[in-house]
């Protein structure tokens, strides 16, 4: 698929998401279990019920695959990038974190997405934070500004990942860390899989070989990268992804091959340093 | 401001013009000198895109709309559109 459908496909994908308020209760007749479902999906990859609680109400929608490792490392007074910021989620608790000294800032590509994230930041008063509408593959930031990138499930969308590790490595200080969380594959999707565009927006099809990924950081300039957590990817994220069940139905999968499907996939945490 | 860039050449400090202000900017450019891009401020959020994920319209519109108060570079030569685009 050619980079420039992808980034259509994604930013209609996610304005979508932005709208309706949630992965679940998507464009398929589904769930509509709406902020319950979201918050269990959000309390089984890692958020404490405290960071549940302290964001903005609609900041989560339920579509990361898990940072709290990174969130945890914070320290006050440190500037934050958070690529991919959605709808804010993470970038709330991360200035929570970094407190009145510290800053956070948000860039995302969908501008429904950055303008739900501006409503939410006004809705918890929170001054240290700002969205800007932008491309993580170009990034509009100076260089050596950042002291911290998180970023969670967000990378394997990108048709251009090496360009966004790239870009990263450009902003960050020297000594500044990349604490990031994504999707990686254990083993190579089915052909049938990786040629759904609905599987894009669902996180997979974008999704590369862990080996890889962890190449592409190195490539970049990144030291000391190592893999802080793995997990194997929730299936109950997969069967509440209104593209993924789109595609199930579709593709008449049964649940043994859905469950193969699963097994291959993982949520990572990278942690890395510039 | 003060650590925003311009994405295409990376470029550093940017200007900014402040076309209507509340308690934050409502709108407003934001110029890079080095290569003349603009980036529209839009309702408090600033549009920091590349060119490929831009379009003409709604970037001429946005210029028509503050054509008396735009500098002269960005409304006569401002990349990736300006008031003499077709």
């Amino acid at each position: 698929m050619k980079s420039k459908r992808i980034k259509k496909v994604v930013r209609e994908g996610y304005a979508k998401i932005a709208e309706q308020g949630s992965s679940c209760c998507g464009s398929v007749n589904s769930c509509c279990g709406g902020v319950d479902v979201t918050q269990d999906i959000s309390r089984k990859i890692g958020y404490t019920e405290e960071e549940l609680k302290n964001a903005p109400e609609g900041a989560n929608l339920g579509l990361g695959c898990g940072n709290p490792v990174a969130l945890a490392s914070l320290k006050e007074g440190e500037t934050v990038l958070d690529l991919g910021s959605g709808a804010g989620f993470d970038s709330f608790l991360a200035a929570q974190k970094v407190g009145d000294k510290g800053r956070v800032i948000g860039v995302d590509m969908t501008p429904e997405m950055i303008k739900k994230a501006k409503e939410n930041a006004k809705k918890g008063n929170y001054r240290n934070v700002e969205f800007r509408l932008g491309e993580i593959e170009n990034l509009p930031l100076a260089d050596a500004s950042v002291d911290v990138i998180i970023s969670n499930c967000v990378i394997n969308l990108s048709p251009d990942k090496e360009r966004v590790f790239r870009e990263s490595f450009r902003v960050l200080t020297l000594g500044g860390r990349l604490m990031i969380s994504d999707i990686v594959l254990l083993r190579e999707l089915p052909d049938y899989i990786r040629k759904s565009i609905e599987a894009y927006i669902g996180c997979l099809s974008g999704a590369i070989m862990k080996d890889k990924y962890i190449a592409m950081i190195e490539k970049a300039g990144f030291q000391n990268v190592k893999v802080i957590n793995e997990t194997s990817f929730p299936i109950e994220l997969m069967a509440n992804d209104p593209t993924a069940k789109t595609i199930m139905k579709n593709l008449r999968l049964t649940a043994e091959k859905v469950k193969g499907i699963a097994d291959s996939v993982v949520s990572i945490s990278i942690q890395a340093k510039r | 401001m003060d650590i925003l860039a311009c994405p295409i050449d990376k470029y550093h400090p940017l200007e900014l013009h402040v076309f209507e202000e509340k308690s934050e900017i409502v709108e407003g450019i934001i110029v890079c000198p080095k290569c003349n891009r603009f980036y529209p401020i839009i309702d408090e959020i600033p549009h920091m895109l590349p060119d490929n994920l831009r379009t003409k319209e709604e970037d001429v519109k946005f210029l028509r709309k503050w054509a008396g108060q735009l500098p002269p570079k960005i409304a006569n030569e401002g990349k990736p559109f300006n008031l003499t685009t077709n």
